[in-house]
């Protein structure tokens, strides 16, 4: 551990430590208006739950508790605390025997970035999986249940390998990068409501401030659960997915184009940074005339 | 419709990914006490309208995404910063120690005359789980010589405080160009409220518009 040869297997150890911590950190407060990711999973992998070598659970356990030098009686004390001030513990986990639906997450992700060390894990992936993995998880089907993992790591890869680029901030400015998407979508956008553009230029109201959200997170932060799987639905069924995720956007802008052309700079960020409850049917046919 | 005279003051959050920028700024602007906020993507946007020594003030703030793929969008945002809160979590050693980073980018693109504070987040924690002493934050605001706070967003303590000076020192250093708007607000606003009463009276008139 303390060879300090940068290729060294320990330091390759800690530097995954580093990444499995803020994949944790982003898998325990994925979808956090829904109870489904801190359930335990109906299927255990009993491979990991009989698992002689270290888990995650077990890593992410001991590098919290390494980097904070406490004494034996850590725990002990803590728990004291704990009752005392009814803090949350950060760090709480299942008993023995049992996974929550957020650790199966967690290892998904974790898998991911060691099979894809030039890109690694990037904030927003998890957004993108759990979607994924809570269609499969939550079949009616007991046996697409239990493979639910395996099949939502699959269909994980598959979809990464389409959207990587928009993680990856070399390619920022490449053509398949954010930055043309979000040109691509202005432009768009003035091909259809020159006035409404006008109105976002003249308010310097730029695509990253919105778009770029939409765009990297395919919007799953912008709908509740059912309607990104809605929405998802519509958009992976298509054989021109991205083409089709523009006018999305577009169709969204247009949608409340009412409000933006009377609102100020502050409510009109506010009004696309939070967007209203809307039918998604609705901006799916928007969006099916803009193409159009 | 008088909003939109206003002062503004445009804030900026940096810190390292999960020191609890977006709890600290939807505790102060929304007074929200959710302890579970979803990873920010790139960047988010909140106001918040005070009085301040008697001013009305509309803070707008900036919350950026502090994992590094996100540096590329939010750098474009330094510049348009009037003040920066600078967060780490006294929890997490590391984050203190990419203060110094975030500084680095602050100098390189932010405004000359940006004005900073430090923060500690999580003060919240049990001291067993400390790992930037008072005194190192301390320290470190005093070298820079800008103004130090330790908050808790879960517990609500020194939020309004942090934020409330920064807004101050923001109004400090642009003073001449705050009373030269507020100047132009009582002359607005009065401009504004006959206007009314006017456009008032030409509805009555068949929609005929009367002009000042």
């Amino acid at each position: 551990p303390l060879n300090p040869n940068p290729d060294s297997n320990w330091s390759q150890y800690f530097k995954d430590n580093d990444v499995l911590l803020q994949i944790d950190k982003d898998t325990r407060r994925l979808l956090p208006e829904i109870a489904f990711f801190q359930r335990p999973t109906n299927y255990q992998c009993m491979e990991i739950i009989n698992a002689e070598s270290e888990t995650l659970r077990k890593r992410v356990e001991y590098t919290v508790l390494n980097a904070g030098d406490v004494g034996k009686n850590w725990l002990g004390i803590t728990n004291v605390h704990q009752k005392k001030r009814s803090l949350p513990d950060e760090y709480a986990t299942l008993p023995e025997g049992q996974e929550a639906h957020w650790e199966v997450v967690e290892r998904i992700l974790f898998i991911y970035a060691k099979l894809n060390p030039g890109q690694g894990y990037v904030q927003g992936m998890n957004e993108i999986i759990g979607p994924i993995y809570y269609v499969f998880a939550s079949d009616s089907d007991k046996e697409i249940q239990e493979h639910a993992e395996a099949d939502a790591f699959f269909c994980f890869m598959n979809l990464m390998s389409e959207i990587r680029d928009s993680f990856i901030k070399s390619l920022d400015d490449s053509a398949s990068g954010i930055n043309a998407t979000m040109t691509n979508t202005m432009l768009k956008l003035k091909s259809k409501d020159m006035r409404l553009w006008l109105k976002l230029q003249e308010q310097d109201l730029k695509p990253q401030f919105f778009i770029f959200r939409w765009v990297t997170l395919l919007l799953s932060q912008e709908f509740p659960l059912p309607d990104i799987i809605r929405l998802w639905d519509s958009l992976f069924s298509d054989e021109k997915r991205f083409e089709f995720l523009i006018d999305i956007c577009c169709a969204m802008i247009i949608l409340v184009r009412d409000k933006l052309i009377d609102g100020d700079f502050s409510s009109n960020m506010k009004l696309l940074q939070n967007y209203p409850d809307t039918d998604v049917n609705l901006i799916l046919t928007k969006a099916s005339d803009i193409r159009r | 419709m008088a909003k939109q005279y206003d002062i503004i003051i445009r804030l900026l959050m940096v810190g390292d990914s999960g020191v609890g920028k977006t709890c600290m700024l939807c505790r102060f602007a929304d007074d929200d006490i959710s302890s579970t906020h979803v990873s920010t993507i790139g960047i988010d946007f909140k106001i918040k309208t005070l009085t301040i020594d008697g001013k009305k003030i509309r803070i707008q703030i900036w919350d950026t995404a502090g994992q590094e793929r996100y540096e590329t969008i939010t750098k474009q945002y330094y510049r348009r910063a009037q003040g920066i809160v600078l967060v780490y979590d006294m929890k997490n050693e590391e984050s203190f120690k990419n203060i110094q980073k975030w500084m680095k980018y602050i100098s390189d693109f932010a405004p000359e005359d940006v004005e900073l504070i430090l923060v500690a987040n999580k003060s919240d924690a049990y001291n067993s789980e400390r790992k930037v002493s008072k005194e190192h934050g301390e320290m470190f605001a005093k070298e820079h010589r800008i103004p130090f706070y330790e908050t808790s967003a879960y517990m609500d303590m020194n939020i309004n405080e942090a934020f409330i000076m920064l807004a101050r020192i923001v109004m400090k250093r642009h003073k001449k160009e705050i009373d030269k708007q507020m100047e132009h607000i009582r002359l607005f606003c009065r401009e504004d409220s006959d206007a009314h009463i006017i456009e008032k009276q030409g509805k009555d008139n068949n929609g005929c518009c009367v002009l000042m």
